[in-house]
This record gives C-alpha cells, structure tokens and sequence, in this order.
C-alpha cells in the first residue's frame, strides 16, 4: 500500500512499532509463565488442555412466530374446528385434560419433532390452541410460538395454561 | 499530517484514554483470574476454537488483560500494552461477530461469567469493542507520556546521556 504507508510510519516510527511489539511479546510471554504457574498452584486450577466437551447449553436459534393469548373462557377455545394441544408433561395430561385436547409435551431443550407438527397440521383443524403449565416461562406460549414459527397458521394460547382452562371446563361442564 | 501529530490536545486525551481502558481491562481480568473454570466455559460457549486450546486461553488470557491493564495505568510501555489492548480487542470483536452472526443467546462473558447473563452478545457489542479498539490505536499513535512511568523513565535517561563523561 504505497499511499498508506508513508503516513503510517509519519504517526508511528518503524522504531517505535518494533519496540512496542518486542515489549508486548515480552508481556505475553511473562503472562503465559505467571497465568500457567498460578493455575498449577491454586486449588482450583483447570487442566492446561481440556479432555471432555464443555457442557454448553446455549439456546440455538429456533423459528418464533407470532402467537396470541386467549382467555381460558373464550369460546372459540371451545369451538368444535378449534385443536387444543398439551403442551405439558405426559403425566399432567393424564391427569387432566380436555376431550379431543392432543399431548405434545414442549421440551426446553428439544424442539418439537416434524411428526408432531405434521400431526398439528393434518388436523384439519380452522384455529390450533395451546395449554401449558402456566408458569413463567409457560410452556404452552412457548409450543404456541415454535409450531407458529414452523408454519402452522391461527396459533393462539391459553393465557394462565391448564389452570384457567380446567376451571372453564368445570364450569361448562356444569352449564 | 504533521499538524494532527502535533497537536497539542493529543497529551490530555491520550492520557483520558490509557486511564479509562485500564479501568476497563483491570475491571475485566478480575473475575476471570478469580474463576478460570467458568470462563473456560465462557470461551467453550462461543464454540470458535478447537477444546485443546480452550483452557490455555481461559489461563493466560486474564493475566495478560491484568499486564495490559496496570501498564497504562502506571503509564510504562504504554505502546506496547495499547498493541496487546488491540490484538485482545481484535480477537473479541471477531469472536463476538461469529457468534452473533450465528444467532447465539448468550451472554459475552467479558465482566462477569455467563452465569450471570447480564450483558448478552449484539451488535452493540461489537460496536463497542471497535470503538476500544480505536481508542487503543488512538493510545499507541498519539499519547505523548503526559504522565507516568516512561515519562520519568525518558527523563532520567536524557539526563544521564547529557552528564559529562
């Protein structure tokens, strides 16, 4: 770069550089024999070279599409074209849940399979509603949004999950 | 060219600078030196370098943050630990544009462990160690040792090649 040089070395002496960079190898050097020495001494030193595989838990980036809460009380919740879906564990949707309601249990972890997404989608259903847990974070909120990311349509869930749902329920029932 | 060089301004802001990014560095280094297993972890969790060279950075790094640091603090070799500042800021700002560009949740790791998840990856980020690194090459180009130690170290050494021999 014949342009650039010149003004380089006017700011900064080829001197001063080479000085500087023997000074900051030097640096590194020490750092390395001070940092190695104290991680051999200190009780809680790592190993210099790492054998098993950090355990890192990072969320990947997963499609978020855009799901709206409804009331547990909303009719359309109710509504016969409407496929309510679990998003609890096995067990909670053995112990309850809504007639015709399909379990797809949301892990934190795994995304959901493309079967079961197919499943949601060979439902032939107008409107997808999802119930989770109710907690912060819900797992029916976070369901709603992944299977609405993937491309299902109408995704709505319940807000407040399963709870709210089974007190409609009841109440239905008893109409 | 010579006018910017010479400008008298370059003494107070080089010396604004050399303070300010040695409170940064030494602020760093301290929960690394204090916690090498987690930041280990904090470099894994970018997942750039091969495993073997994880736990070798995790060591050296922070101590030679805390070199970097205390030299333009005391304002000795002031050149070289704005090169040293340069080349750390250079790597995290390469590191960090991977993983944003990877779409990484996750947290920098550069004052505290990604435990704590206070100071998640952007573009802010980078943006903000690219404006370090300016201020590093700012350091290196223009400070003119307006105090510190190569100050009295130039002093004494230009006193002792003028006494008659």
């Amino acid at each position: 770069m014949p342009g650039i040089e010149p003004v380089a070395v006017r700011l900064v002496p080829l001197y001063s550089l080479r000085v500087a960079a023997r000074d900051a190898l030097l640096v590194l050097v020490v750092c390395a024999g001070a940092g190695a020495a104290t991680n051999a001494l200190r009780p809680g030193g790592i190993a210099f070279v790492q054998r098993s595989e950090y355990e890192i838990l990072v969320p990947c980036p997963e499609g978020s599409g855009d799901a709206q809460a409804i009331p547990a009380d909303d009719p359309a919740v109710w509504d016969t074209r409407t496929l309510l879906v679990d998003a609890r564990s096995a067990v909670e949707h053995q112990r309850w849940h809504p007639t015709g309601s399909i379990a797809i249990p949301f892990d934190y972890l795994e995304p959901t399979s493309p079967e079961q997404v197919r499943r949601i989608a060979s439902s032939g259903a107008g409107r997808v509603v999802v119930f989770g847990d109710g907690g912060n974070p819900d797992s029916g909120e976070q369901l709603a949004r992944e299977i609405a990311g993937k491309g299902i349509r109408n995704v709505r869930f319940v807000a407040g999950g399963a709870p709210p749902l089974e007190r409609a329920a009841s109440v239905r029932g008893a109409q | 060219m010579t006018k910017l060089r010479d400008w008298r301004g370059h003494a107070i802001l080089a010396l604004a600078a050399r303070l300010y990014l040695a409170a940064i560095f030494l602020f760093a280094c301290w929960h690394k030196i204090l916690q090498p297993a987690a930041f280990a972890l904090d470099i894994a969790t970018y997942q750039i370098l091969p495993l073997s060279l994880v736990n070798p950075l995790a060591i050296v790094l922070p101590w030679v943050e805390l070199a970097a640091g205390l030299l333009l603090l005391l304002g000795f070799r002031t050149r070289a630990a704005a090169l040293l500042v340069a080349g750390m800021m250079v790597m995290f700002t390469v590191a960090i544009s991977i993983a944003v560009a990877k779409g990484l949740d996750m947290s920098c790791g550069c004052f505290a462990s990604q435990g704590s998840a206070e100071d998640p990856i952007s573009w802010r980020t980078i943006l903000r160690d690219a404006s370090w690194l300016l201020l590093a090459a700012y350091i290196f180009i223009f400070d003119r040792r307006p105090l510190g130690l190569d100050r009295l170290y130039g002093r004494r050494k230009s006193a002792a090649s003028q006494e008659p021999s």
